[in-house]
């Protein structure tokens, strides 16, 4: 017997990982777009990472001699746990998830996966460049860590919750957030992405072959199609990180109680399943919307700021850390 | 005694024990680590047996002095380090079998095996004692036998420090815990384990200190723990699997069998918490720095005590506060964490092992490229790296997710001293989390620079893997750290905890093997879909790696392990106390020709020049005091008597 929670969650499964991993590409080019009209230059077109992803998926894959079963699992396994972290955070419309699916800690380890196995290929092929950057990715991670899980614990006290699902449920269910805190937590979540996207003052995707890189100095033996699953990996996550903090902080738009109108509307008549289907659209393009507007703030961020010294970071992550830290406070006090 | 799986399996044990005990030859090596695998088979299935129904049985048994009696009890918590002793010992007696064969002389290994057995034997019979006197005893018998196995290579200089390290530390957590018992005694007339709910607080609290510090000495917690790193690499690989992965947890068994048998107080929770916190960030911080393989999983096991002892600290707090749901899960996450670490800590320093031997160094700087010649033992030290660093859907991801949950929830305290204690878990959430995430760079670099690109030196080039018979011992532990991962929920509910899933659970856990299959399938679907990309005919490509410009990848280009650990030795500075200095010294007056000059970097080694090495000498001051007062002369030892009957002449007439 199939439920209506079921149906719900399954048309989740396919509906989700599928917008994100479609619209994922766009805003890599869209913040690169911004950046370059800061600089003054005209810019990638906004499909361009589309037609990157596209020329690489059809070129060869070379491995060193040298390199292992790591190199060759890794691409694949990071999509696959990327896309299984996307059913944690919900888009669209927030279905009626099993227990476990949604829960934030599991959400940030399946992080981990992605970073463990992607240092592990940097250092596979041999190449003093992926140890350095298995090396400053990982140490950097370690450190950004306490204030990751602070400020998810600061969004777990103040929406007496651990599920991401049950978080969204709640802000989207109140038109201005929930509380004040809330601000306070995006400021380090927003920090987060920062960190956790690569980008400056933590490191600088556009650099190849310099000494300030990180995240491109792991992946510099991925080639053909196996770099095409790493970069779509990336724009993945980034664009799962700025859903979290989308749907803390502007949730309007995301449908909260949609599921069972949606069931109801495919079991029942075609004029509810319409209605059903125009809601879950226009929640499609308000996150498509809000989505692009925090890439032009990311873009924005990143054209104001210089690369930081690698040692000079862990009091960047300290202001994070603050803030979250500073949440916790004002609700243990309050 | 009515339990025939138990019996069978101690006397199974005790029958391979005295055979290699006696004679020495191969057949009878191989025969005792036989029966010590049936044996462990046997009790693993009885503790099984005991946590599903949830039986107690009482074994009253040898007396022979009337305080001084051997009993003992099996309830769930016992019943649960019985399994965990028993599954580590399955595939550790398997490993055994070949690993014992490399040392030259025959009286040696049949004695390595038969200390072995009994170290097992010891570790049992402690964790099933009723009463403080055989609690005692098999806890000497076990720490007597493992400081042999310690010393088992006593010509290396290393052995020698080891074990005296070990044998002070060791002796020192046995007198809390004498004092302990006997303060048990004195206030209730019996060593059983009941009399503790009879204390009074204010003894309670005492016997809760006495005991806490003995066992966080054997646990190795901070700043106790300086034994743990000499004790692993001097001891055979096999032994430091049992010693790290068994016998640190029978310390914790003696804390919890304690705790859980009397009303805690709110400051012992807050004392625990901060050692855990303590230990788990410290033993990390260390690790990092180590490049000895080795002495580098020893302190990951202090971290991991760290993490079970955060559990404990938590379901302490949590209880005093009222909260019973969180103070289970806290439980559970610590005694499930307990049996992890068992699991992947005894399959680490297997692999470990069998890396040692293999390419006779302990020393990261020369491994490197092992996967290409060991390619088994490569993926069962991922497997275990995989659970430690604590990723889903392994079962180091579980304990380590419970405790989170438990953390996340504890705005549910209320009370006056809630404020306080909320600010400590946050400080305390954040050392969990960053030791959390500096435990996977760790085993990111000990996986990646053992393992991976090319060989550093020729004795990894000469490596070759290992005999089918010891992959196997180290398949046990790995197959069981993922399925105790994916199953978990259902075990919990299965052997009745009051966590899992569901309707009926007091706190859920997610179900891994949910998490676990959707991540197959999503595996499948990207691999499905990609696979018929890209160019299809021609044979694949295979390019050196680029080598900014060189012709050539030499293993030299790699980056080393001291590298590796760089970025974090230079942000944790201040707690590894690295002292620079510098003496230059010039030809002229002016300080403008350099004559020469000498640089040193060192590492503060801090507890042990600052805490142990003060407290010996201090100790050896004493001593040598004490011995000017042996002379050798006759007419000073009469005076010494006559000042002694005066002594005591004055105190029967003062004071009794």
């Amino acid at each position: 017997m199939i439920l209506n929670s079921d149906i719900s969650f399954i048309l989740f499964c396919l509906l989700n990982p599928g917008f994100v991993l479609l619209i994922s590409p766009l805003y890599m080019s869209l913040i690169k777009k911004v950046k370059a009209a800061a600089q003054g230059r005209k810019g990638p077109r906004l499909l361009q990472s589309y037609y990157d992803l596209r020329k690489l998926l059809h070129r060869e894959v070379v491995y060193s001699p040298t390199s292992s079963g790591i190199m060759r699992v890794t691409p694949y396994l990071n999509l696959a746990v990327l896309l299984l972290a996307s059913l944690f955070v919900p888009v669209i419309f927030i279905p009626e998830a099993p227990a476990g699916i949604g829960n934030i800690i599991v959400f940030i380890y399946l992080l981990a996966i992605e970073r463990f196995f992607t240092a592990l290929s940097g250092l596979d092929a041999g190449s003093p460049f992926g140890g350095m950057g298995s090396s400053r990715a990982m140490s950097l991670a370690a450190v950004i860590e306490p204030t990751m899980v602070i400020a998810f614990a600061a969004l777990a006290y103040v929406l007496k919750t651990v599920d991401l699902h049950e978080m969204f449920a709640i802000t989207s269910a109140s038109a201005i957030p929930v509380s004040p805190t809330l601000v306070l937590v995006s400021i380090s979540l927003f920090i987060i992405i920062i960190v956790e996207t690569g980008r400056l003052p933590v490191d600088n995707p556009a650099t190849h072959l310099e000494l300030t890189m990180i995240n491109e100095a792991m992946i510099l033996e991925q080639s053909g199609k196996n770099l095409a699953l790493i970069e779509l990996t990336h724009s993945v996550k980034q664009t799962l990180l700025m859903a979290v903090l989308i749907n803390i902080l502007v949730p309007v738009g995301l449908s909260g109680g949609f599921s069972g109108g949606l069931t109801g509307g495919l079991s029942g008549g075609s004029n509810l399943a319409n209605l059903a289907v125009s809601g879950l659209l226009g929640s499609a393009l308000a996150f498509l919307v809000k989505a692009g507007l925090l890439a032009v703030i990311i873009g924005l961020f990143e054209s104001s700021l210089s690369k930081m010294r690698l040692f000079r970071l862990p009091a960047f992550y300290m202001m994070a850390f603050f803030f979250s830290a500073l949440t916790i406070l004002m609700e243990v006090f309050a | 005694m009515s339990e025939p799986l138990l019996t069978g399996g101690l006397a199974l044990l005790l029958l391979g024990t005295a055979l290699s005990f006696l004679y020495r030859s191969k057949n009878c090596r191989t025969v005792s680590l036989g029966l010590t695998f049936l044996s462990s088979g046997l009790l693993s299935a009885f503790a099984a047996g005991m946590l599903y129904g949830g039986r107690e049985v009482l074994i009253e048994s040898y007396s022979f002095l009337s305080p001084l009696e051997f009993s003992f009890f099996i309830d769930r918590l016992s019943a649960g380090f019985v399994l965990l002793i028993s599954l580590v010992t399955l595939g550790v007696s398997l490993y055994s079998i070949k690993y014992v064969e490399d040392e030259k002389s025959e009286g040696r290994k049949s004695l390595h095996v038969a200390l072995m057995n009994l170290f097992i034997f010891s570790m049992l019979l402690v964790v099933l004692s009723a009463n403080g006197f055989s609690f005692l005893f098999f806890w000497e018998l076990m720490s007597i036998s493992s400081l042999f196995l310690v010393i088992y290579e006593y010509e290396k200089p290393e052995s020698g420090k080891a074990a005296l390290f070990y044998f002070i530390m060791t002796s020192l957590s046995t007198v809390f815990l004498f004092s302990a018992f006997i303060g048990l005694y004195t206030r209730t007339g019996s060593f059983d384990f009941r009399g503790f709910g009879l204390l009074s607080p204010e003894a309670l609290s005492w016997t809760f200190l006495s005991l806490f510090f003995g066992f966080a000495i054997k646990a190795g917690a901070v700043p106790f723990h300086k034994w743990l790193p000499y004790a692993h690499p001097a001891s055979p690989s096999n032994i430091s699997a049992l010693m790290s992965g068994v016998m640190l947890k029978v310390a914790i068994y003696g804390l919890l069998r304690f705790l859980l048998a009397v009303e805690p107080e709110l400051w012992w929770g807050v004392l625990v918490l901060a050692f855990g916190s303590f230990s788990a960030l410290l033993g990390v911080v260390y690790a990092l720095k180590e490049n000895d393989i080795k002495r580098m999983l020893a302190y990951s096991s202090i971290e991991n005590v760290g993490l079970i002892l955060i559990g404990i600290g938590l379901y302490l707090i949590f209880r005093v506060s009222g909260l019973a749901g969180l103070a289970g899960l806290s439980l559970a996450a610590a005694g499930f964490h307990c049996l992890n670490h068992a699991l992947f800590k005894s399959l680490l320093f297997m692999a470990a092992g069998s890396v040692v031997h293999e390419t006779g160094t302990r020393n990261l700087e020369d491994l490197g490229g092992l996967v290409k010649h060991m390619p088994q033992t490569a993926l069962l030290f991922l497997i275990g790296s995989v659970s430690i660093a604590a990723l889903p859907p392994m079962n180091g991801f579980v304990s380590e997710l419970m405790l989170f949950q438990a953390f996340f929830s504890s705005s549910a305290l209320a009370g006056a001293e809630a404020p306080f204690l909320k600010v400590l878990l946050v400080l305390s959430l954040s050392a969990f989390a960053l030791t959390s995430a500096l435990a996977a760079t760790l085993f990111v670099k000990v996986f990646g620079i053992t393992f991976l690109a090319k060989p550093r030196t020729e004795g990894a080039e000469r490596a070759r893997e290992v005999p089918k018979l010891m992959l196997l011992g180290q398949a046990i532990p790995a197959a069981l750290c993922i399925l105790t991962g994916l199953f978990s929920a259902r075990l919990f509910t299965l052997f009745g905890l009051p966590v899992g899933f569901g309707s009926g659970a007091e706190a859920e856990v997610p179900d891994m093997l949910f998490v676990g299959g959707i991540l197959m399938v999503t595996y499948l679907l990207v691999w499905l879909s990609v696979r018929n990309f890209g160019p299809s005919s021609g044979p694949r490509v295979c390019k050196e790696t680029w080598g900014c410009g060189g012709l050539a990848q030499h293993p030299s280009m790699e980056y080393s392990p001291a590298g590796f650990s760089e970025p974090l030795v230079v942000i944790f500075k201040k707690i590894y106390r690295t002292q620079l200095s510098s003496s230059r010294s010039f030809a002229d007056s002016q300080d403008c020709v350099f004559e020469h000059g000498t640089a040193e970097i060192r590492l503060i080694k801090f507890f042990e020049e600052y805490l142990y090495l003060p407290v010996a000498q201090a100790v050896d001051r004493v001593s040598m005091k004490v011995a000017g007062l042996q002379n050798g002369r006759l007419d000073t030892y009469v005076l010494y008597v006559f000042l002694a009957v005066i002594a005591l002449m004055g105190f029967t007439r003062w004071f009794a």
